[in-house]
């Protein structure tokens, strides 16, 4: 169960890019992407987003687990837009019906009808390939970026130092705790614990965490006092920090800045110019 | 200065409250549909709530900035560093990767949001703050996606439950405090009961709407809240902790909730129903029984090492 980052140092064109490159591109992706509702930009923006996990070789078993589970949670979402028609009103006020579900069922005399509408497919399309473009450009930053230059990252992107090594002593504290909670559960479970069991009620299964979750908690915070002392001897936070690994931008960071800022600024003048927004495919309206 | 900076606190949530309020109000007294407003594609309306959010923040540290409760030192720079750590390992485990742990009535068992409230309420806001912030994006980055509203929605669950720090005594306004969560909850459970056919969007199983316990979770939590405030009332610490913690739940969960109508096109009654509900609700049970056992456990460790 022990946490390893999910990084591997590949020599690829991604893993090359400098890491505040690709925090910034990230942002500025994100940003694209959420403002659009339009079909077309969204594919394309999607097709961006794959693209750069082929760059990146992510292999597809490495991330086969979390992208089944996010179109899985996509495609409810979208299809819970699509049965009950809410979050879209706005965008249209008339919808074209092109067939109608009836229910073959009742519920207390009820019979549950759908209108299956054009306005409605393209909608919970377009909720759907949002979801999943996000998805597609947060895929590469644990996969491509290094743990141990987090800290100088954020450092470098305009963090104070404290913070900045506040991050970095979180990432390294990962996998320790994923450990101590391993240990724990397995010591636990030695003694009869059960996670998983179903009895009870709420209050009993919440309880029942208590187990695993104190020992580690407090084991925690009071390692944490022998840090602080060892760092106190060392006059941290007395005169700015250094850092041991530096950062540095190259070409094809500057290139991939640009290309990302252009992106942002498109998608903020294009909504603007009356491109962009909720597009419902001509096919579905004949 | 400690009374001001009170007043100036309650008075920027009750804005807050009164301007949500106000939106939900307006478009009902004009018979309008509450689905057609407060919508995706209303730019201004929906920047004005991560707005409000962040005027909160920005409003409560200016005015509080002389306050010794924001003072990084070695100390909080650390207590920053284990708690996001611990944070992000316990999200990961319990988001359905690592442990498999059976939803109660669809209400899913999410245990780390101790853990913001315990480190803020111990160390300060700053390390509150920074546990929920950076915690909840280790949990998300292990899991293998991000949503940064719900990362600050759960960094301002730690800063409001180390607000306790600006304060000299933290026994004065607990009872008010606990009337603002109430106030909240109460108005999510009232959009609930409006709209009873909603899906929740938090915990399986996804397509269906939100059972009974989901749906009055929030009000059992404040339940829970209010009891271990007045039965373990001699124990300041332990009340204080679980009402600070459930206010920074309703105003952290209530802003990643209501931020996911711009960031995921959701309607507002979606965000309240299907996120806010479901996700706030088990919160502030998990949080009321689980703060104060870490707490207790805390105390007597504090207790025998002498710091």
């Amino acid at each position: 169960m022990l946490v390893t980052w999910r990084y591997r140092q590949l020599g690829t064109i991604i893993h090359r890019l400098d890491p505040r490159t690709k925090v910034i591109s990230f942002a500025c992706f994100v940003l694209a992407a959420l403002s659009f509702w339009d079909l077309r930009f969204l594919s394309a923006l999607l097709a961006f987003g794959v693209f750069q996990i082929f760059l990146a070789r992510i292999p597809w078993r490495d991330i086969r687990r979390v992208w089944l589970l996010i179109f899985l949670m996509a495609s409810l979402f979208s299809l819970i837009t699509f049965l009950t028609g809410r979050g879209g009103f706005e965008f249209y006020a008339v919808e074209h019906e092109i067939t109608r579900w009836t229910a073959p069922f009742r519920l207390f005399g009820w019979q549950p009808v759908i209108p299956v509408t054009a306005e409605r497919i393209a909608y919970a399309a377009s909720q759907f390939l949002r979801i999943v473009t996000v998805t597609s450009y947060a895929t590469v930053i644990p996969y491509t970026i290094d743990p141990r230059v987090y800290g100088i990252t954020f450092h470098r992107l305009g963090l104070p130092d404290k913070f900045a090594y506040a991050v970095d002593l979180s990432l390294r504290f990962v996998p320790t705790f994923a450990r101590d909670f391993a240990i724990t559960y397995d010591a636990q479970r030695a003694r009869g614990y059960e996670l998983e069991r179903a009895r009870g009620g709420l209050i009993a299964q919440i309880r029942r965490l208590a187990p695993l979750l104190v020992p580690v908690v407090i084991q925690a915070i009071v390692g944490g006092e022998e840090i602080i002392d060892a760092m106190d001897l060392r006059s941290f936070g007395v005169r700015p920090r250094t850092w041991l690994m530096s950062l540095h931008y190259h070409r094809i960071d500057i290139v991939w800045i640009f290309f990302s800022g252009v992106l942002v600024l498109g998608s903020v003048l294009l909504p603007m110019l009356g491109y962009g927004g909720f597009w419902v495919p001509p096919f579905l309206l004949k | 200065m400690t009374k001001k900076l009170f007043y100036l606190i309650i008075g920027l949530i009750i804005g807050a409250l009164v301007i949500l309020l106000a939106y939900i109000l307006i478009p009902l007294s004009q018979n309008e549909d509450w689905n057609s407003w407060l919508s995706a594609s209303d730019v201004p309306i929906r920047f004005l709530f991560v707005g409000i959010g962040a005027v909160i923040v920005l409003g409560i540290y200016y005015f509080s900035r002389q306050n010794a409760a924001w003072t990084v030192g070695t100390r909080e720079v650390v207590y920053m560093g284990i708690g996001a750590a611990l944070y992000g390992v316990i999200s990961w485990l319990f988001n359905g990767t690592v442990f498999a742990v059976p939803s109660v009535s669809q209400v899913a068992l999410r245990p780390g949001i101790a853990i913001p409230i315990l480190f803020g309420y111990l160390f300060g806001p700053v390390v509150g703050f920074f546990t929920g912030l950076v915690g909840n994006t280790i949990g998300d980055l292990l899991s293998g996606w991000v949503s940064p509203q719900w990362s600050f929605g759960n960094g301002l669950i730690g800063l409001v439950a180390g607000m306790v720090f600006l304060f000299g005594d933290k026994k004065k306004s607990l009872n008010w405090l606990l009337i603002l969560s109430a106030i909240g909850a109460a108005i999510a459970t009232i959009v609930w009961v409006l709209n009873p056919g909603e899906t929740n969007q938090m915990a399986a199983p996804w397509d269906q709407p939100l059972t009974v316990i989901a749906g009055v979770s929030a009000i059992i939590g404040l339940a829970v809240v209010a009891a271990i405030r007045f039965l373990w009332a001699k124990d300041l610490d332990v009340a204080a902790s679980v009402v600070w913690g459930s206010l920074g739940i309703i105003l952290g969960i209530g802003f990643a909730a209501i931020a996911d109508i711009w960031v995921n096109g959701y309607s507002f009654v979606t965000a309240i129903v299907g996120e806010f509900l479901p996700a706030a609700g088990p919160n502030l049970i998990q949080a009321a029984i689980l703060v104060p056992l870490l707490l207790v456990a805390y105390k007597a460790v504090q207790k025998q090492t002498g710091r």
